[in-house]
């Protein structure tokens, strides 16, 4: 035990006290806090400069307006999380919207609580689809995705036929889902924030869903650890699916009408929200409440731009810079680790 | 078995009895004319090596000599196609690293195979994690790594809830070592535990490998580091082109033989007639 002894790595390390240095980390990490804080900011500096941006329609709007972007953000963000990208469900969710349309063009009558059903049973056909290829072919996702998404775009268009689904023949029952408020919130956005609420305790508390994090984190790792890491992927491709399919539905009570164009572009728009609230894009790291709040954080400033009446032609400009600025975030968080990192290994005199 | 075969046999015993601190002399894990063919390639021919609770074997030889590869077959990741392996004196078949870690056998890989993003607790318990009524029981993970990790003397860490990712090199070989003791195993096997280490960190990783084996565990040891294998090991195993060309015990051994055997196969030195496994 002499080696012991001479050894600084082996003698107990004196708790740290807190310096600003540390407080600082901790804000660091806590990246959903950040977001909720510009969130405000944009807010309310935006009321400020014009008092309706804070009336009761407006806020409803705006969680209204982003509602489906950060539900197809939770199932993008369990995809992600295995380093893996689904850019097909744009148009899963058009496919959805046009699918459940078309039951109720053909059966009025048909239930609610079903029509949502079809919507998510649709999505998962197509999940299982991108799951298959990219777990069991081991194709990579960028590609297999990338495919499916013309693919299911090409089907939507054949299925729709130049045929448009218009509100008159949707039950006002299901438009009500997607139009109606409970308490003064939107119906659409308490349905969003359950899934948000749902699927993030799940993530944190069941087994299997470790097991994403550690299949985007070192995907060998995982292999030798006993995961059965394509059974894993194919699941996360189902539930993203499923999610778009959902998200369909939604759709179709919102807008009430659907052509073979519906959600084209969202498959960008979801991925780029989602980045910014925080899921690292090469997989391992994030939370659904951040991919949530992301898609939320790019809706409140498009329509603070508008209440602003800044020209409309910045929001993408602002969109795309806060996806870099998210990216150089998460890079400059993990120089700061490493520096840390060599700064105590130099403290110690090794 | 041929005559000079046996002799060898009886020599290994004779020795390690001498040196080891075990008392049953069953090894632990044997291995018996293992042999592994890649397509048209030989990687081991009949292997005969010997490992006893307690004593750390370290394995050595030049690259491409079948260090690797021994220690992907007795882990589960490259079953053998030939021979025998010997599990506490009975015969077993190791398929998949599952079936290693059944028999107690687990293994400390060279790049560590540990998630960085994932924290202490959460590496550790990857793919074994302990549940509560089908949730995830974080609590009770988190008291056993902590012990495990104490119990071990790893007392540098922060927090066992820090990311791997911000651990240094000799604290994620710790934590690496930790995660392959718990789960009440037998043998370790550690590959080329030092190669990305400074010397501090070299020698508390040393330190941890003697406890392994003081806490009466079995340790293969493979290093290419000679300074590191007479630090820590018992018995030096030396492979040569996929042939095992000698098996000795460190204490007393000539540096220089080692160094003959692993350029060569061969040694004209003192101590060569201890352990020549053949002609060649």
């Amino acid at each position: 035990m002499t080696i012991a002894s001479a050894v600084g790595e082996l003698a107990p390390a004196p708790r740290p006290a807190p310096t600003p240095g540390r407080v600082w980390d901790i804000v660091l990490r806590a990246r959903e806090l950040g977001i909720l804080v510009v969130i405000f900011a944009v807010f309310g500096g935006t009321t400020i400069y014009n008092s309706s941006f804070a009336s009761s329609a407006s806020v409803q709007q705006l969680l209204a307006g982003a509602s489906i972007y950060a539900l197809l953000g939770v199932g993008e963000t369990i995809v992600i999380i295995t380093r893996n990208v689904d850019l097909s469900v744009g148009s899963v969710l058009g496919l959805s919207a046009y699918v459940v349309g078309e039951v109720f063009l053909h059966n009025p009558n048909f239930p609610v609580p079903l029509a949502f059903l079809v919507g998510i049973g649709v999505g998962v056909v197509c999940g299982v689809v991108n799951g298959a290829i990219v777990a069991v072919a081991r194709v990579p996702s960028l590609v297999v995705t990338l495919g499916t998404l013309y693919l299911i775009r090409g089907v939507d268009a054949l299925v729709v036929n130049g045929v448009q689904i218009d509100p008159s023949s949707i039950p006002g029952g299901f438009i009500g889902v997607g139009v109606n408020n409970i308490l003064g919130v939107p119906w659409i956005f308490v349905i969003t924030a359950v899934v948000v609420l749902v699927v993030g305790y799940a993530m944190r508390t069941f087994r299997s869903n470790r097991d994403l994090y550690a299949i985007g984190s070192n995907p060998a790792a995982a292999e030798l650890a006993g995961v059965p890491v394509r059974k894993r992927v194919f699941w996360a491709f189902v539930f993203s699916g499923a999610i778009a399919g959902l998200g369909g539905a939604l759709w179709l009570a919102q807008f009430a009408t659907v052509a073979s164009t519906a959600g084209s572009g969202y498959e960008l728009i979801v991925v780029s929200g989602v980045v910014v609230g925080g899921v690292a894009i090469f997989g391992g790291s994030g939370t659904v409440l951040g991919a949530a709040l992301g898609p939320l954080l790019l809706n409140t400033i498009n329509q603070a731009l508008v209440a602003a009446r800044i020209s409309a032609f910045w929001n993408q400009a602002i969109a795309g810079g806060l996806l870099i600025a998210a990216i150089a975030f998460d890079r400059f968080v993990s120089l700061r680790r490493e520096r840390n990192l060599r700064l105590r290994r130099a403290a110690r005199g090794a | 078995m041929d005559g000079i075969e046996s002799e060898q046999v009886v020599a290994a015993d004779a020795q390690a009895s001498g040196g080891g601190g075990a008392g049953s002399r069953t090894p632990l894990l044997e291995l018996r004319k293992m042999s592994k063919q890649f397509g048209p390639v030989q990687a081991l021919s009949e292997i005969d090596l010997k490992v006893y609770p307690g004593e750390v074997t370290a394995v050595v030889g030049d690259n491409g000599a079948g260090k690797s590869v021994t220690l992907k077959t007795i882990s589960g990741i490259h079953p053998p196609d030939g021979g025998e392996i010997l599990w506490q004196g009975k015969p077993v078949h190791i398929r998949t690293p599952k079936d290693a870690s059944a028999l107690g056998i687990e293994t400390v890989y060279q790049d560590l195979a540990l998630c960085g993003n994932l924290d202490v607790v959460q590496n550790m318990f990857l793919g074994r994690e302990r549940t509560r009524n089908h949730l995830l029981d974080e609590n009770s993970m988190e008291s056993a790594a902590a012990a495990t990790l104490s119990s071990l003397s790893v007392t540098t860490l922060r927090s066992v809830r820090q990311s791997v990712a911000s651990l240094s090199g000799g604290q994620r070989q710790a934590v690496a070592v930790a995660k392959a003791v718990m789960w009440n195993s037998k043998l370790v096997i550690m590959d080329e535990p030092t190669a990305a280490l400074g010397v501090a960190q070299t020698a508390m990783v040393l330190e941890l490998t003697r406890r392994l084996a003081s806490r009466g565990l079995g340790v293969i040891f493979v290093s290419h580091n000679f300074n590191d294998v007479f630090e820590v090991a018992d018995q030096i195993a030396v492979l040569y082109l996929g042939r095992l060309v000698a098996s000795l015990p460190a204490k007393g051994l000539d540096r220089q033989v080692v160094v003959d055997y692993v350029t060569s196969g061969a040694s004209s030195r003192n101590g060569s007639q201890l352990a020549h496994a053949d002609g060649a």
